[in-house]
């Protein structure tokens, strides 16, 4: 190694402390990079490993637009010339005793043999059991079930055990390997159709079709034939605004540990000034001391993008159980198991250690550039400027922010736009920390002498006067705690909306079953009807179609009743618009209307079960239940077109002007109980929703507190960069007679003030970004209007955070203090 | 006295039970050691011991258990005892107060520019639960169907097989009581007055075939009573076409478009219930149409110690449809070569020397293709070998050629790997 | 000793230099001329501010001067360009300082090997002969806080001449010595410098340079003036 670069590199150990706080920040920086996106991959290659594994080897399904299939199309089906294999599927779900929803598949075995060879290995495998009584218990007893190993294992289940859903207790006879993460339970079609009160109906089969194109002209009418790929693709978009999120919420960790890297090469930098100065003297090229901080930097990169893996990789471990949650509780069930460890891991975290360390270390290679070596030789350099120089920074930062608004407002011809712009902004504003820091540090100075004293006065003054180090690490913490206010009032803001939403969509007494549990028998329906003192009863039937290539949502609603007894936020106009409905127009909801481009009084064309269907569209209703868009249509209406006549699930409104209300849901809820059909009131309901809500957002907290740890270890660097730059400062001090305890406060109140200013700040910048989330990438990501509102708790939640954060850093600081402030001297060198 | 015999029973039952299509696919599990003594001169088999644990994993073959043990007992199931008044064509139909019943097929067939061609088209039916629980769901199972179906090449020296299993399920596979009309999926067998129509696809091999009988049923055994054991109930109903002029269409991977065929089939129709003993091995059947207009059925049950069941008999179709049961004491054999399957590591008696002394039949037979093993995964689970055959000889002391098919159970244990 | 009539080593005419970005301001250096022949060895006395250090940067290249021209053994520098002066740096000059500056982060060893691998010519068994003569056998790997000033300076010192420059530039190299080391560094680094017949230029205060200058001048507001007393007014 060249003795420049050693004489580089040998500060790294000279000053570890340093260097241990300046790597862990970037190792936090790269680690949330990588342990968000480990998670989703997880998230995504089980979700992709679950569909192929379901698939097999099949090459198409087919299915009605709406609803099961009458089981005689299979007798057709199989004369069909281009069909090879076909198997008819029940695709169901049963809720465990935990609440979590499972996938059941109702299988013929024989006929699923050519198209899941390994599920069908199973159920053979089964039969194989010599020593069994009863070969055919899985197609005689109705309760038979087959469970995946994965879920046997976590159940701790195995042949002969007992497991209780939703649908009554089934008995394992035998387990089978599934390598996807989707946990699993097969049945005999016969008892599926039994369970799930399916007679004679199918919901779709699996196939192999060798001519697709002759297959589709003689059965697409009616039906919807979807290829592999389509349905991968399919149900690959239904993830795609979740998954852009969670990368969205990676790169904001990044950004904050882009400025950390820049704080810890402008320190390196600065450090190193005046051995460049020296080595200029000496001959050393510049391009000579430029590759010696290079490799300082890369150095940096690498180690830290290394350790960055790591903690990336064990952060994926825990990510991904939230991530899996958070895809369960709004898509479907998913447990992705975490990926497993690879180089490739390591790879990527060190290409993100060194690009963010390039980066962060462009503006502070540039200066060791222009350095003209006198200067540098005279050693310190104070930082140039002062007002002037935070003046013209905080000008560029208002030509950022010129350049965000034009991203945010160019944010509707894609998403990324606006995540750019998102981005763009906050660079923007950190560029006016360091006006912010003489804007505020009279009345900081102000308010800290008076509870500091001299050591508060003079923290004040340190900070501002080293703002060149100090509002880096300041604009670091601000976008973390920014990030946190404004990703906390999105939150409480879109809780708000949701609240609304509930309270105006979701008015029924009682809701007997609910999307994902059982359907609700036809006859069930019109028992509930006679109960005495009943208002109405809203029947509920849920599907996904396609529209224009993508999943949609149609729902199909009773509206007279919805009519009276619920008040819809409804884009425009009030309770007339259900008039039409009732006549067979359909309202759309706002994520709808907005994707599509479909505007009140346009039509829309479904594939209805005599063919294509036209619908004009009447009004346009808020809704947060799916960013996919979502079609409501009276079930009269849904019943013509589709002939499904399945219900999801009823809400029941009890007349108003009876007098014994509480009666009614009583007897309402006792017949249900039953039929051993789950109920819920309307409070219960709610609360579900908002438990899933919570739910959702478990990844976007966890990215929260990632943000934060990685500006601390920011607030820490800078204050030991401070501790370490003023050694001689220090000497001044001790030779004036400063005690070791206000040195240590001086440093304590150098961290507060920091955090303070960081945090005055991120109140203003974290609005702004909350109001960007919602006006923007929710807009334009789910689709939806989310209304902002104010909370305090953010703020508060932000501000404890700042102080906590910014006294925890400065603990290792003060450590320093106390270890070495009683030795130093007033020294030149 | 009887209780005793009736647990004996019982206890054979359950073995036998074991079996899926007894008769058909029997034997298997129990199978330890044989070696053929008969006439078979040249034939040295190995005696291949199977380990006991590999019975069981025979056993983890789908229709090995099919038959069930235990809950569902054949004494639900008719036994085929004594004579049964034959009406046709209501007996080419189904009885399902059988347990087992198969329609078999097999035919050699030539295209015009003299390529030869064996096809086979097998169904099974064998009953699961005499009443099943809920007769109204058509999924619940009473039978389940079977079917295999196969295509040898001869010029092209390549052979197909495809297989495929279903329950009734809702118009899936049944089979028609009134007369032949026997499906599974789309592969199916149908009379219509006086035509037996086949049609299979199996990907690129088919077959669309017209069967028209030239002689009368055969009735094969004792009025169509055929004696697979000493026991009673150790028998089924046997009958054969052995004679049909056909004519259709056949596919395969190779000729890609169908080819037009002509040639003769033969078809065979048992039911029963029970018929097999513990102690047999597997066995051999020949079904051959003489060029003089003479069809011969011959059949050796081979028993586990090497020995040729008592019952084990054939019988001779004259040009004009008059049939003559044969005894096993009327025939010899001599296996004059083997062959080893490279896949089941099974090997099989590959040419035969076969003579019946009472009708001046001396032939000498060999497959046209040496492979043509069947190794089954999902439907039957079993290994045999099933193939068309053809050599020359003398019947009535005059030359002749013959053509048809040989089906050899019970030589190929080894079917590791499978599961 | 014969005095042969050389070509001026370093040849500097009217320079002027204003820090900052116009010509505002004091400038200083105000048109200062000198000419030093090789071999020499010059004291350069003056004033807190009257220009000594600048006018050593500009002979250093290390700063370019706003007007003026500098001719260091017949090349002009602004020719030179700032590759050239870099190489110039490398190869044919030295550089003491008063606060040493050592790189502190490497040995006493490594301080002065670094001098003859930038110039291009590692050498570790010199780099080693010269440690030791300057009176650091034994100290070779050592790092600069481990050594006092004097020895500091001698590690400078060796660093300058390992690479056996034509110039030697020292601003104040006794300047953070106490006298007693002070006497011992300038013995040293003149003694070499006569042995090497290496030109040498240094810029004190110190009244006790001038026993060992050939050449005395004395920096007044920017201008270079020749002062043969050695009376010149102290620090």
């Amino acid at each position: 190694m060249k003795i420049v670069t050693k004489a580089f590199l040998r500060y790294l150990f000279r000053r570890r402390s340093l260097s241990v706080l300046q790597l862990l920040g970037i190792a936090c920086g790269v680690a949330a990079v990588i342990g968000m996106g480990l998670s989703a991959r997880s998230a995504l290659s089980s979700f992709n490993k679950a569909i192929e594994f379901l698939r097999g080897s099949s090459t198409h399904l087919i299915e009605r637009p709406a609803g099961p299939i009458d089981e005689k199309m299979l007798a057709q089906l199989m004369q069909d010339p281009s069909v090879d294999f076909f198997a008819p599927v029940i695709d169901r779900r049963v809720r465990l005793t935990d609440g979590e929803a499972i996938h059941v598949l109702g299988i013929d075995p024989f006929l699923d043999r050519d198209i899941r060879p390994e599920i069908s290995r199973a159920y053979f495998a089964e039969m194989g059991r010599s020593e069994r009584e009863d070969h055919f218990s899985f197609f005689t007893d109705e309760r038979s079930v087959l469970i995946d190993s994965n879920l046997a294992a976590q159940l701790k289940l195995g042949p002969g055990s007992r497991l209780e859903t939703s649908q009554g207790v089934f008995t394992v006879i035998n387990t089978f390997k599934n390598p996807s993460g989707e946990p699993l339970i097969l049945m005999d079609i016969r008892n599926a159709q039994k369970m799930f009160d399916l007679k004679g109906s199918i919901d779709r089969v699996d196939l192999i079709v060798n001519d697709e194109a002759a297959f589709r002209s003689r059965w697409e009418k009616g039906f919807r034939i979807e290829s592999k790929r389509q349905r991968q693709e399919t149900l690959t978009a239904l993830l795609y605004a979740f998954k852009l999120n969670l990368q969205a919420l990676s790169l904001l960790a990044l950004f904050v540990g882009t400025f950390l890297i820049y704080n810890t090469a402008m320190f390196a930098v600065v450090s190193r000034r005046r051995d460049a100065g020296v080595l200029r003297s000496l001959g050393a090229r510049r391009i000579e001391i430029v590759a010696a901080f290079m490799t300082e930097i890369f150095f940096f990169g690498i180690l830290g993008g290394a350790l960055g893996a790591v903690f990336g990789y064990i952060l994926s471990r825990f990510l991904t159980e939230i991530v899996g949650s958070a895809i369960s509780t709004l898509y479907f069930f998913l447990k992705p198991s975490p990926q497993p460890w690879s180089l490739l891991t390591l790879a990527a975290g060190i290409a993100f250690g060194c690009i963010a360390s390039l980066l962060g270390s462009v503006a502070p290679l540039i200066e060791l550039i222009l350095t003209e070596p006198v200067k540098a030789i005279r050693g310190r350099v104070a930082y140039r400027g002062g007002k002037r120089k935070a003046g013209k920074i905080a000008l560029i930062g208002l030509g950022i922010l010129c350049a965000a608004a034009i991203f945010l407002l160019f944010s509707f011809y894609h998403v990324y736009i606006g995540y750019a712009g998102t981005f763009v902004f906050l660079l923007g504003v950190s560029l006016f920390t360091g006006f912010t820091i003489m804007f505020v540090a009279p009345a900081l100075k102000w308010v800290f002498s008076r509870i500091g004293g001299i050591q508060g006065k003079l923290a004040v003054a340190n900070v501002r006067k080293n703002m060149g180090r100090t509002a880096v690490a300041i604009a670091a913490f601000m976008v973390a705690l920014s990030m946190s206010i404004g990703l906390g009032s999105m939150i409480e803001s879109f809780r708000h909306s949701l609240i609304w939403w509930m309270n105006s969509q979701l008015k029924g007494e009682l809701y007997v079953s609910t999307k994902g549990d059982a359907d609700v028998p036809e006859d069930f329906y019109e028992e509930v009807k006679r109960v005495p003192g009943i208002g109405g009863v809203d029947t509920y039937r849920n599907v996904q179609v396609t529209f224009r290539g993508a999943p949609v949502y149609i729902t199909a609603i009773n509206a007279s009743i919805l009519q009276r007894f619920t008040r819809f936020g409804w884009v425009s106009g009030g309770n007339e618009n259900w008039e039409p409905v009732k006549q067979g127009s359909v309202i759309v909801s706002e994520s709808f209307s907005r994707r599509f481009n479909i505007k009140k009084g346009d039509t829309v064309t479904v594939e209805g079960i005599e063919g294509a269907v036209q619908f004009p569209v009447t009004a346009i209703f808020y809704d947060y239940t799916t960013e996919h868009g979502l079609i409501m249509m009276d079930r009269s209406t849904y019943i013509r077109h589709f002939q499904d006549r399945t219900i999801n699930s009823l809400g029941v409104f009890v007349d108003p002007r009876y007098p014994e209300r509480d009666k009614v849901i009583a007897e309402v809820k006792k017949r249900a109980q039953d039929r051993n059909l789950p109920t819920a009131t309307r409070s219960e309901l709610h609360n579900t929703i908002l438990s899933v809500f919570d739910n959702t957002f478990a990844v976007t907290r966890s990215m929260r507190v990632l943000a934060i740890i990685v500006a601390f270890f920011g607030i820490a660097g800078a204050l030991m960069t401070l501790f370490v730059e003023r050694r001689r400062e220090f000497g001044i001090y001790r030779a004036l007679g400063f005690s070791v305890r206000q040195i240590a406060g001086m440093t304590l109140f150098e961290g507060i003030g920091m955090g303070l200013v960081s945090f005055i700040m991120s109140i203003g910048v974290g609005t702004a970004l909350a109001l960007i989330l919602i006006k923007v990438i929710n807009l334009r990501s789910f689709n939806w209007t989310i209304f902002y509102h104010f909370t305090f708790d953010p703020y508060l939640l932000a501000g404890i955070t700042a102080i906590a954060a910014s006294i925890g850093a400065s603990l290792y600081p003060i450590w320093k203090v106390y270890r070495t402030y009683p030795q130093i001297q007033i020294r030149e060198e | 006295m009887r209780r005793p015999e009736e647990q004996k029973m019982k206890r054979m039952e359950s073995r036998i039970s074991r079996s899926v299509l007894p008769f058909v696919f029997g034997l298997y599990a129990e199978r330890r050691t044989f070696s053929l003594r008969l006439r078979y001169t040249i034939c040295e088999i190995r005696n291949t011991t199977l380990a006991k644990n590999l019975c069981h994993t025979l056993f983890l073959l789908l229709l090995a258990v099919l038959v069930c043990a235990g809950s569902v007992s054949s004494a639900d199931w008719e036994q085929a005892i004594g004579e049964r008044a034959w009406s046709f064509p209501r007996d080419h139909g189904s009885h399902p107060e059988h347990r087992t019943e198969w329609w078999y097929f097999t035919g050699n067939l030539a295209d015009k520019s003299g390529n030869r061609y064996g096809y086979q088209l097998t169904f099974f039916r064998h009953g699961i639960e005499r009443t099943p629980k809920d007769p109204g769901n058509p999924w619940s199972i009473r039978d389940i169907y079977l079917a295999h179906f196969t295509i040898t090449d001869v010029s092209g020296r390549k052979f197909w097989f495809a297989e495929r299993t279903s329950r009734a399920g809702p118009g899936l596979a049944f089979s028609d009581m009134k007369g032949l009309n026997v499906r599974l999926l789309n592969w199916s067998a149908r009379m219509v007055r006086n035509v037996i129509h086949l049609s299979a696809r199996h990907k690129e091999t088919e077959i669309n075939l017209e069967l028209v009988p030239q002689k009368p049923p055969v009735l094969h055994g004792h009025k169509g009573l055929s004696k697979k054991g000493p026991g009673e109930g150790q028998s089924s109903y046997y009958y054969s076409f052995t004679d049909l002029a056909t004519t259709g269409t056949i596919r395969t991977p190779l000729s890609k478009q169908p080819v037009h065929v002509t040639g003769k089939s033969w078809f065979d129709q048992e039911f029963g219930s029970n018929q097999l003993s513990s102690d047999q091995a597997g066995w051999d059947w020949f079904s051959l149409h003489l060029s003089d207009g003479r069809d011969l059925m011959l059949y050796f049950l081979r028993r586990k110690d090497g020995t040729v069941e008592q019952a084990s008999s054939g019988t001779i179709i004259e040009k004009n449809g008059a049939s003559r049961h044969i005894r096993l004491s009327d025939i010899s054999v001599d296996i004059l070569g083997q062959w080893k399957s490279p896949k089941s590591n099974g090997t099989y008696p590959s040419r035969w020397r076969i003579r019946v002394p009472s009708a001046k039949i001396d032939l000498t037979i060999s497959p046209y293709v040496p492979d043509q093993e069947l190794i089954t995964e999902g439907s039957a689970g079993i290994t045999y070998w099933e193939g068309a055959v053809g050599g020359r000889g003398t019947s009535a002391e005059r030359e002749v050629t013959c053509e048809g098919y040989v089906e050899l159970t019970g030589y190929a244990g080894n079917i590791g790997g499978i599961f | 000793m014969v005095f042969f009539y050389m070509q001026p080593v370093i040849r500097v005419t009217d320079l002027w230099k204003y820090y900052g970005d116009d010509e505002q301001g004091e400038p200083a250096l105000r048109g200062t001329s000198l000419e030093v022949a090789a071999g020499d060895i010059v004291a350069l006395f003056g004033k807190s501010g009257s220009g000594k250090t600048t006018l050593l940067n500009l002979l250093a290249g290390l700063d370019r001067p706003t007007r003026g021209r500098i001719e260091i053994e017949g090349q002009d520098f602004e020719t030179l360009g700032e590759r050239g002066r870099t190489e110039f740096r490398r190869n044919r000059l030295g550089f003491v300082f008063q606060f040493f500056n050592l790189l502190p982060t490497l040995t006493a060893f490594e301080n002065v090997s670094l001098s003859l691998e930038l110039a291009g010519r590692p050498d570790p068994a010199l780099a080693r002969t010269t440690l030791a003569s300057v009176g650091l056998e034994g100290k070779e790997s050592r790092y600069p806080h481990e050594l006092s000033g004097g020895e500091q300076q001698r590690v400078a010192i060796a660093r300058a001449l390992v690479k056996k420059p034509s110039i030697i530039l020292a601003d104040e190299p006794t300047g953070n010595l106490d006298t007693h080391t002070g006497t011992q560094i300038l013995d040293l680094l003149v003694n070499q410098c006569r042995h090497a017949q290496t030109t040498l230029i240094m810029v004190s205060h110190a009244m006790i340079t001038c026993r060992y200058a050939r050449r005395i001048l004395e920096m007044v507001d920017g201008v270079v003036t020749e002062d043969r007393s050695c009376e010149a007014p102290g620090p």
